[in-house]
């Protein structure tokens, strides 16, 4: 193999891809999609908290001005948290401001309920409660509103509103509601971390969708540079390029630069992206953005995660870009490519399935050998060192096997490239790629 | 002899066809080579094995005197019969992509593609994507790639097929250039009056064997002597079947009479007077296509 072949050829795939605008738009969007993820759902909580106009009908008699004063109180707690006060006040969760309007009784009570779905009709409030002695008995208080789909603010008031009847029926029974609250308090799980580099805190889920981004991640580069060596292979193939290439450069040096161009490309932009990741997930960034309260536990995004990601990378390309450049190869356009693709395809899906029992139980037997198969090591090894750093052996062992697979695979689909690249016309069966490999 | 291009006793098979059948031809240097047949007789396969692009089943193809080394191929330009552009590159990343395939510095390259560029008249597309030119402009584009590299030989399969009047002219006259810097030129077509007014040597190939093969003049005199100009105002049926022609063929004011191997043109003459007055018969060079025909009748 001539070097500067390769190196000429890997040359020009990474220019044209690294030159291109697409390329920076793709690596730019990423970034800012992943900050829209971050924040819009706290925007569209704080468009929820917005104040909420309640009109309170009460024929019991004394519960309604204890349920104002419990909105009342579970606002005050929002506004102290989001000052980045002491959490949960009361054990009332945070809450939009409530306007309460207590409204009187009337002797005709449909009219009552008539007027009050009018002004509900009219914008004068958003909603109405109508608490009925009945209704308490089979614990239920209306709640009126034209949309009853803001489920956040009806979690919210029926957390109120069940608190507030509690401590009714306790005070009923003889008993201080404020003792049996501070006696029935809930207890958390504290989630640390064990890890080599010492224990830390944090937070469970947060580990989980870590796990699960860098998975699909993973997942979304592979598929996409190993489409575009499929793309590149066949625009070569079909536009007949690749019969003034061979002049100059042999079939292998065309493969093997090829992959190492676009590989690069991928690389570049996986760069960018890992190192955004990483200056944002630091806590004293994330503080200083705002994006986190403070004290609160984040998954980080360090160094060794970084280079074991760039790793199965460059693992996981090594092998689907080779099978990809093989299809290319062998057929003719896109439509007939996709077949085969399809059959590749299946390689990353699997490791879809094994997502959640080996993000439970990322030591299980199943979560080692799958991991321990070349063709899925870089997906699930990136979700079990994601999840747990596995042992070290493992790792290597996994990456060597991947790797000595990555080679094979380059030497089998070389054969497949050097007589499909030449064939134009029928697209060649299973049994016909075979005699190629045999026979090249 | 010192060949710069050789194929010696080359085979390919694919399956039960045999592509090329123990083809050997010899290049000399500053020749232009014709390697003429009709399509699917093998020429493309002849050259793809010469290019190491196919490998043969059998014999050897020798390059500047030794067997092939791959580094040889650095010195050809070869310009297939499908070729094709990266059509979203610039003409200049283009041409020095391939310059640099061919082992030219950069330096170099830029300087012979400003060169070349200014040459074919494309100096002011030198920036644009290759999309944006006509088929013309990309077809010389295609011809400056394979001679940046200055080859010492030139490779074209079947050259003239589908290029436009001016990027023919461009490549007839860029083959005399060569030929007259003394380097190898072989080129495959399948139009023989396009072979006959360019070329020195010529190979002709049928189904996949050589049939005839030596320099053209020299062929036309050993292979002359049984063409004949008959002057005559009698239509050609007026000499259907005198014994020994193997041909006749109207022209303007006359016919062009081929004779059998081994006939007597004295006795034919003597048949042809006694059918229709005659004005005039000489002997006359034979054109390539006959002497093509008269291969593929031998071989048989």
């Amino acid at each position: 193999m001539r070097t500067e072949a390769v190196w000429t050829v890997a040359k020009r795939e990474y220019l044209t891809r690294v030159k291109s605008k697409g390329f920076w738009i793709a690596t730019l969007l990423l970034p800012i999609a992943m900050a829209a993820l971050t924040i819009l759902p706290s925007l569209i909580a704080m468009k929820a908290k917005a104040s909420h106009r309640l009109a309170v009908v009460d024929e019991v008699g004394e519960l309604g001005e204890k349920v104002a004063a419990g909105l009342d109180r579970a606002a005050e707690g929002a506004q102290e948290k989001a000052a980045g006060g002491d959490h949960e006040l009361d054990g009332v969760p945070e809450m939009a401001e409530v306007q309460v309007e207590l409204v009187a009784l009337e002797p005709d009570r449909e009219a009552l309920r008539a007027k009050l779905d009018r002004r509900v009709l009219g914008g004068e409030i958003d909603a109405w409660l109508w608490i009925s002695s009945a209704g308490l008995a089979k614990d239920v208080i209306e709640y009126h509103a034209e949309s009853v789909s803001n489920f956040m603010t009806q979690s919210r008031l029926s957390h109120v509103l069940s608190r507030v009847v509690a401590d009714s029926r306790l005070a009923q029974a003889g008993l201080d509601s404020a003792r049996v609250a501070e006696l029935t308090r809930d207890v958390d799980l504290q989630t640390v971390r064990v890890s080599e580099a010492g224990s830390r805190e944090e937070a469970g889920m947060a580990g989980f969708f870590l796990a699960y981004f860098l998975f699909f991640l993973l997942y979304m580069v592979v598929m996409l540079y190993g489409q575009q060596v499929l793309n590149g292979v066949l625009e070569e193939k079909s536009s007949r390029i690749v019969e003034v290439l061979l002049a100059s450069v042999r079939p292998l040096e065309l493969l093997v630069g090829k992959l190492l161009g676009i590989g690069a490309a991928g690389m570049t932009q996986l760069g960018i992206w890992l190192a955004t990741m990483v200056a944002l997930s630091a806590p004293a960034v994330m503080t200083a953005l705002a994006i986190a309260p403070a004290g609160a536990q984040l998954p980080r995004v360090g160094a060794p995660l970084v280079v074991h990601f760039l790793v199965l990378f460059l693992l996981g390309f090594g092998i689907f870009a080779t099978l990809y450049a093989a299809v290319g190869a062998a057929t003719n356009n896109i439509q007939e490519a996709q077949q085969y693709a399809g059959f590749i395809v299946i390689f990353l899906i699997v490791p879809m399935f094994l997502i959640i029992p080996i993000i439970n139980d990322p030591d299980s037997t199943l979560a080692v050998v799958m991991s321990m198969i070349p063709f899925f090591t870089p997906l699930l090894m990136m979700l079990r060192i994601a999840v747990k750093m596995p042992p070290l052996w493992q790792i290597l062992g996994s990456y060597v096997l991947t790797a000595t697979t990555v080679v094979l695979l380059i030497w089998i689909c070389a054969r497949i490239y050097r007589i499909g690249i030449l064939m134009y016309g029928k697209k060649p069966t299973f049994r016909e790629l075979w005699r190629w490999i045999r026979y090249a | 002899m010192i060949y710069n291009l050789e194929l010696r006793e080359v085979r390919k098979v694919y399956g039960d066809f045999v592509a090329v059948d123990d083809v050997s031809l010899a290049v000399p240097p500053g020749a232009v080579f014709g390697l003429l047949g009709q399509n699917g007789a093998g020429k493309t396969t002849s050259i793809r094995m010469i290019m190491d692009i196919l490998a043969p089943d059998r014999g050897e193809v020798w390059m500047f005197g030794r067997r092939r080394e791959s580094k040889d191929l650095r010195r050809v330009g070869y310009l297939p019969e499908e070729r094709g552009l990266y059509r979203k590159m610039t003409v200049t990343d283009h041409l020095l992509f391939f310059a640099e395939l061919h082992g030219l510095p950069r330096s170099l390259a830029q300087a012979s593609i400003a060169g070349w560029l200014e040459r074919v008249d494309l100096a002011r597309w030198a920036k644009s994507r290759v999309e944006a030119l006509s088929k013309g402009m990309q077809q010389k584009i295609q011809l400056v790639a394979t001679i940046l590299h200055d080859p010492d030989i030139l490779i074209l399969d079947e050259p003239f097929s589908g290029l436009d009047p001016i990027a023919q002219g461009l490549f007839k006259e860029m083959i005399a250039d060569f030929r007259g810097r003394g380097k190898t030129i072989l080129f495959s077509t399948h139009v023989l009056e396009q072979a006959e007014k360019l070329c020195d040597h010529i190979s002709l190939i049928a189904h996949g064997r050589v049939v005839l093969s030596g320099e053209l003049a020299a062929l036309k005199r050993e292979r002359g002597g049984n063409v004949f100009r008959l002057e005559t105002r009698s239509a050609g049926s007026a000499f259907d079947g005198v014994p020994g022609v193997l041909q006749l063929l109207e022209q303007t004011a006359g016919l062009r009479v081929v004779l059998e191997p081994g006939a007597d043109p004295a006795a034919v003459l003597r048949e042809l007077v006694r059918r229709a007055p005659v004005t005039g018969f000489r002997s006359e060079e034979p054109d390539l296509e006959t002497l093509f025909l008269q291969a593929v009748r031998d071989a048989n």
